[in-house]
Formats: structure tokens, C-alpha cells, sequence
């Protein structure tokens, strides 16, 4: 997917320009970080749209929207995009779907196209969004066409922006973040300093372990089904984005496009690891409702919030919550300790009897969002974490 | 068409996630010798509403006190930072569990059905609280409804030490050396408490079975349409005035306002007062870089909204109170369009003299 680019000189040159003439509006906005100015590394993702059936929790079906990587398996929400601070990012898509389409990235600049129609079948018809990502952060792709009826029927997605310096400790790089040494808070430094640290100023610390390791991070995307909508709109009906949310009455509540039982056995969306593996979470609410995520175990701390572009903030102060408000179209990273779940009595007492793995839920607290069609508690937005042994240091 | 498919699963597993969890009445496990101890038990009994109409609640009862049989919310659970907590819990009426929310004790003791059990018929719960602030307490069996039935109380964690400042006596947490929480006085100390838990009803789902739609039924638990709007279980009509929802200050002290969210709404508090947002969710906002904090005091000006997420908690601390009356409303929005409820508005009141 990434490859270094020697030859393309012209089009590095010309996406230079854009970036040039977007840049003071960029920071006017917020912080810039110097590795937001174009590497010349380029990600290139070739994307499709597709009309799907979507088989729920209780076995029945519902007809949706849904991305893919180009000839691979269509998924709700669509695949995860992975580039680098600087990279300049193509991105193809190809409508493949019924209907038309549009593709966006909300919070990065000239990554936007509408009205896509419905692919000839000739292979040529693909439309490119071409941009230099910046901010390192969580970002929402969606189709933005028809707003908000393409996203919540199932096209979005995450655009995850790795940092080009990642570190929290300056030249050290000893600690691994997930946010640019130039323009991460002081406080976010400050935590990702102290993982791994047994003893900091003389005194016991709270997150003896490992430092943070880059890769080791979960994505928790949000979303609300209403089927009588997905079979109206399946079957021809246009309601207006106002019909749609005044009626819209979601009865299945997922997680990664997954509910209850599925989402806690899912690899990709239940947190696994050892005490002293930091985890992060890039938690995104692509729906409607309002979400109240409840994390039992351990508390989180939130680092970023997207604002109302869907530029990810980097947070001066870093609230410990075990509940985080998730409004729609809301991103909020927040760190998973991964700690000795902190209240459990202090040494000398030692838990023997009962063992590792220690098993807790994460579910959204307005409750309504853990039933599926009317019922079948916990069978809703909700998924487990797992603390799979004691500390690990190395 | 493409289709999507459901992962791969297994039935039996399947049932016992959702809709048989596992009922045990084990030994607690590591048990050592307590500091706290609580008895809790549940009930049921009809709460006169708003238009005089009785609907059921159901809630925990503290059996070693006679007449607590009504208590909605549960009876409040305070505890010090510290101490080894055993609750000795008896359901009746099927199982039930105590999860005690923002606390983080071992998954045996964490009151989960699907990750450990749901008790039968008695569990002593074991946990030591590391840290005071504000917490919950209430039952995680089929959750959606026995929140909504009543089953939760307010637990605090009170801390170890008292402020040195007689006006006010009272710490909302143990101020710890290297503590930076600049626009306060370290540890927040206050006079006097206020502690409102907002809560909104749906009248039909108190009509509905303990299991109800556990095993794949219908019953409508993805309408949530409430008509009542509570605090500390008083109603909008008199939580102006009752003594559960005003708390009286001498003028010029300190206040502390704890806040929870138990509705299924979205939650918009305002106070016509500066105050500071001190705690969220048992977790004081200081920098101490050896504790791990890394978060300051925020000052939240009068009249301007703080949203309470569901089952979120807020401590608001109010220094030297000007003598008044002041109104803190609570504005319950649907869910999803974030519209304002039909007589969705609760005040409680602080009176400062």
C-alpha cells in the first residue's frame, strides 16, 4: 500500500502547492506540527462501494451500505486507513452500489468528492481524492452525500494519521505516542513518559510495565440500525435527511458493525494484554444517538476530542473517565491503562483464588443501547477487556 | 448482493451471555478481614408519582434498618478511602447483582453477570477503595430494566484526612504532596454537600418482569419515552423544596455539588453560580506526575451547560458561597434527536443565608 515515490516528481510538486496554500488556514485553526508539511511518501487505497445484506445478532437481515479494499470483502464500518503524518494519500474510489455516492474525510483538507454514480462496470470509472494527511490523529471517512442517511447506513469509516516523531521523550525515544513530539500536550507527554516507569521522583509509580508500543490500539466505531429505514430506502424511498432523523428508532446498537456476544469475541475490538501494556483506543460514534460508554476494570484517560470539523484536539488536561460523553460523529481517543484494576486491597493480601484472565465489560450506559430488537440484554453496543496475567516489564 | 454475515458462534455460549447468565452463590474469593461492612437486600413497592399515579420501583434495602423498605434511590454508601468493604448481598425476587460503578475490584466482586455470575442467593462482595470521589452503585442484571426499576444508590469514597480550615472541615479527596490544582484549594474543602442523582421514567417498562426480554422477546425496550423527571427520586413538582434536593449553606462556606446521571437521557446541568468542576467519576482533577494525574481544576462559569453523560458523575465545588438562592436545573433531552423532554426539567436548590 505505501511505497516510496522517486519518479512521480509532478505530482508530489503539485500537491506541494495545494498544502502550501491550505497551510494558513491550518493554522490559524490549530497548532500546526512541522511534520505536517508532504514527505513525498505516498498511501494509496483503492475503495469501493457496495448495496449489502447485513445479517444482525438475532439472524435477520437488513440491506446496507458498505466500503471494501477494491475486490476484497465489503465491512461495516469500512476498512481501517493507516497512513503517515505527510504522506500524500490517493485514494480511488468506485461506486459500485445502486445508488449514488459521495466520499469524504472530515477534519483533512481536499479529501472530498459527491455525487459518484453508479459504476459502468468498465473498470474506468473510479473518481480520486488526492491530499496530504496531516494531524496526526483519528478521523472519520464517510460518505458525506445525502447527509447523514449514506454514513449511518453503514458508509464510514476510520483514517487513522500515525505521527512522523512519535515520542514522548524527545531524544530519548524511548516512549512510543501516538502524537507528534511538536505539538502533543504537556500532559500527554507526561503520561506516555511515565509508562513503564516503576519509580517516578523517588516514588512508587502508577504504571510500572512497558511503555506505550506503537501498534498496540483498538478502534471502537459506533453505530445504530433502524431496519424498517435500511428496507425503505432499499426499496426506492428518498426520505429527506430530516425525515430520516425524526424517524429514525434504532433497534440494534453495534460495535465494529458487531453486537453483544460477537463484539466481546472479536479479536480486532475486544483489548487483551498483561498488566503494564498500555492500550489506545480511538473510540468514533457514527451514528445518531448519544452514546455513554462505561468501561469497568480500569479507568480511561481521553487524550484527544475531535471538534466540529472532525479535527482531532489534543487535550491539555487529561480526565480520568469511566464514562466518556460520545455524541454523534464525536472521536475521542482515550488510553486504556491497562493497571492492576486499582481497587482490589492492597498488599499484602494477594489473589490466589481467583485467577487470571480477568474479564470485564465496556457497554454504553444509556441502556436502551444494549438491547437488539427490543430485547436479548446485553446484546448491544457493548464488547469485553481482558487483563490476561499479572505485570509484564519486558 | 453481498451479505454480510454473523461471525461463527456457539449456541450454548450464546445463551448463558444473554439469556441464562450463570447464578452461583460462591465464597467470596481471597476473603480477608473487613473495616466496612453493608447489608443489602431488594424490594419492591409502589411510588406515588407526579399526576398521583403508584408505579413499582424496585431498589436495595438495607435489612439492619427497619422502615427502609421504600428507598429510591437505594440508601446512600459511604465509605472511607482504604478500608476493606464487604457488602453482604441477599436478593430476592430472581438473581440480581451489585456492581459497584467506577469502583475496580476483581471480576468475581465486579457484579457482572456475563463476565463472572449473577447471585442467587447471597454474595459477600469484597473491594477497597483506592481513591475517594463520587460513585454508583446498582444492579448489572438485565441492566436496561432494573436501572430503570430504581436499583441504584450514590456511593462515596470520603477521604482519609479533614481540611484544616474549620469553616470547612470536609475534604472531597486526601490532598497528596507534589498535588497541583491551581484555581482551588487543594482537596476542594467544603462545608456543605448537595447530591443530586437525575432520573428520568418511562411508566410502561415498570410494568414489565424481572427476566423481561432476556431470551429474544419483544417488549419494547428500544422505546424509552419518559414522562417523569427526578431528583434524589423527588419529582420536578417538589424539588424545589424538598428537603432531599435543597441543601442549606451558611453563606460564605464552601459547597460541594456531586451530580449523576442515572436517566437514559441526555443530561444538561446549569448553575447560576461559578463554580468548579473538581471530580469526574471518582477521579479528583489535579497534577502529580508521580501519581499518575494529569489533569487541572476547570472553572465552569455561571449559566453555562455541562453535560452529564449516563452514568457519569461530576463534582462541582462552590467556594465561599454568596448568601442566595440558586437553581441548579437539569434539562433531559431524547437520546438520539436531542430534543428536550415534554416537562423535562428538574431544579434543586442550594440556599445560602
Amino acid at each position: 500500500m505505501r511505497r516510496r515515490q522517486f519518479l512521480k516528481y509532478g505530482s508530489v510538486v503539485a500537491v506541494f502547492t495545494t498544502a502550501t496554500v491550505s497551510l494558513p488556514s491550518l493554522l490559524a485553526a490549530q497548532i500546526a506540527d512541522p511534520g505536517d508539511l508532504p514527505t513525498g511518501d505516498d498511501a494509496d487505497f483503492d475503495l469501493e462501494i457496495v448495496d449489502v445484506d447485513v445479517e444482525l445478532i438475532d439472524g435477520s437481515t437488513v440491506p446496507m451500505y458498505a466500503f471494501s479494499h477494491a475486490g476484497q470483502p465489503p465491512s461495516i464500518p469500512g476498512p481501517i486507513l493507516r497512513v503517515k503524518q505527510g504522506d500524500t494519500v490517493r485514494i480511488d474510489i468506485r461506486n459500485s452500489s445502486t445508488k449514488p455516492h459521495g466520499f469524504q474525510i472530515l477534519g483533512q483538507t481536499n479529501a472530498a468528492t459527491t455525487g459518484i454514480a453508479p459504476s459502468e462496470g468498465d473498470g474506468d470509472d473510479k473518481v480520486r481524492i488526492e491530499f496530504v494527511a496531516t494531524k496526526p490523529g483519528t478521523y472519520f471517512y464517510v460518505d458525506g452525500d445525502n447527509a447523514p442517511i449514506n454514513r449511518v447506513l453503514g458508509l464510514h469509516g476510520a483514517l487513522i494519521v500515525e505521527p512522523t516523531n512519535g515520542y514522548a521523550d524527545g531524544a530519548a525515544r524511548k516512549k512510543p505516542m501516538p502524537y507528534p513530539a511538536g505539538s502533543a500536550t504537556a500532559n500527554m507527554k507526561s503520561l506516555f513518559t511515565a509508562f513503564g516507569e516503576a519509580t517516578i521522583d523517588g516514588k512508587q509509580a502508577r504504571f510500572p510495565g512497558k511503555p506505550w508500543q506503537a501498534g498496540r490500539e483498538y478502534v471502537w466505531i459506533f453505530n445504530q440500525i433502524d431496519p424498517v429505514l435500511c428496507r425503505r430506502i432499499a426499496a426506492g424511498e428518498n426520505p429527506s435527511a430530516s425525515e430520516f432523523q425524526e424517524q429514525f428508532h434504532p433497534r440494534y446498537f453495534t460495535i465494529n458493525g458487531l453486537c453483544g456476544m460477537d463484539a466481546a469475541h472479536d479479536k480486532a475490538t475486544c483489548p487483551t494484554g498483561h498488566v503494564g501494556e498500555p492500550a489506545l483506543i480511538r473510540s468514533m460514534n457514527a451514528g445518531l444517538a448519544t452514546h455513554s460508554p462505561h468501561i469497568h476494570g480500569n479507568h480511561v484517560f481521553v487524550l484527544t476530542q475531535s471538534n466540529a470539523n472532525g479535527v482531532p484536539v489534543y487535550q491539555q488536561d487529561l480526565f480520568e473517565h469511566d464514562v466518556w460523553l460520545m455524541p454523534p460523529m464525536m472521536i475521542k481517543d482515550v488510553l486504556l491503562p491497562f493497571t492492576t484494576p486499582p481497587d482490589l486491597p492492597p498488599a499484602p493480601w494477594r489473589m490466589v483464588q481467583e485467577k487470571y484472565p480477568l474479564q470485564y465489560p465496556m457497554h454504553c450506559h444509556n441502556e436502551i443501547s444494549q438491547t437488539s430488537a427490543g430485547g436479548s440484554y446485553p446484546m448491544g453496543l457493548m464488547t469485553d477487556w481482558e487483563i490476561e496475567g499479572p505485570l509484564v516489564t519486558s | 448482493m453481498t451479505t454480510i454475515s454473523r461471525p461463527i458462534f456457539d449456541p450454548q455460549e450464546f445463551d448463558t451471555f444473554g439469556c441464562h447468565p450463570f447464578e452461583n452463590d460462591p465464597a467470596t474469593p481471597d476473603r480477608i478481614t473487613r473495616q466496612v461492612y453493608v447489608e443489602r437486600q431488594v424490594s419492591s413497592w409502589n411510588v406515588n408519582m407526579k399526576d398521583g399515579s403508584q408505579l413499582q420501583f424496585w431498589g436495595f434495602k438495607d435489612p439492619t434498618i427497619s422502615g427502609s423498605d421504600s428507598p429510591w434511590p437505594s440508601k446512600i454508601i459511604r465509605v472511607k478511602q482504604g478500608q476493606i468493604f464487604h457488602c453482604m448481598f441477599k436478593p430476592s425476587k430472581g438473581a440480581h447483582t451489585i456492581h459497584w460503578h467506577g469502583i475496580e475490584p476483581t471480576p468475581m466482586n465486579d457484579g457482572v453477570g456475563h463476565t463472572s455470575f449473577e447471585v442467587k442467593s447471597s454474595y459477600t462482595y469484597q473491594w477497597c477503595a483506592h481513591q475517594a470521589g463520587t460513585y454508583l452503585y446498582h444492579c448489572h442484571k438485565n441492566t436496561v430494566l432494573h436501572f430503570e426499576m430504581g436499583m441504584y444508590g450514590v456511593l462515596i469514597v470520603d477521604p482519609v484526612t479533614k481540611s484544616p480550615d474549620t469553616n470547612n472541615p470536609n475534604y472531597l479527596y486526601d490532598p497528596l504532596p507534589g498535588d497541583s490544582a491551581p484555581g482551588i484549594t487543594t482537596g476542594a474543602p467544603y462545608s456543605a454537600e448537595s447530591i443530586l442523582v437525575f432520573d428520568d421514567v418511562d411508566p410502561r417498562w415498570h410494568n414489565l418482569d424481572h427476566n423481561a426480554g432476556m431470551c429474544g422477546d419483544d417488549v419494547g425496550l428500544d422505546k424509552f419515552n419518559p414522562k417523569y423527571f427526578l431528583i434524589n427520586g423527588v419529582h420536578n413538582g417538589r424539588s424545589e423544596t424538598d428537603t432531599k434536593t435543597v441543601t442549606k449553606v451558611v453563606a460564605g462556606k464552601n459547597v460541594l455539588v456531586r451530580l449523576a446521571n442515572a436517566s437514559y437521557s441526555r443530561l444538561y446541568i446549569t448553575l447560576p453560580v461559578d463554580a468548579w468542576i473538581v471530580e469526574v467519576d471518582g477521579r479528583p482533577l489535579r497534577a502529580n506526575r508521580a501519581k499518575g494525574a494529569f489533569a487541572a481544576p476547570r472553572k465552569l462559569a455561571a449559566n453555562t451547560r455541562l453535560e452529564v453523560a449516563v452514568a457519569q458523575r461530576y463534582s462541582l465545588w462552590i467556594p465561599n458561597i454568596p448568601r442566595g438562592d440558586y437553581r441548579i436545573t437539569g434539562n433531559f433531552h431524547h437520546w438520539i434527536t436531542n430534543k428536550k423532554h415534554f416537562d423535562g426539567t428538574a431544579v434543586a436548590k442550594i440556599i445560602a443565608t
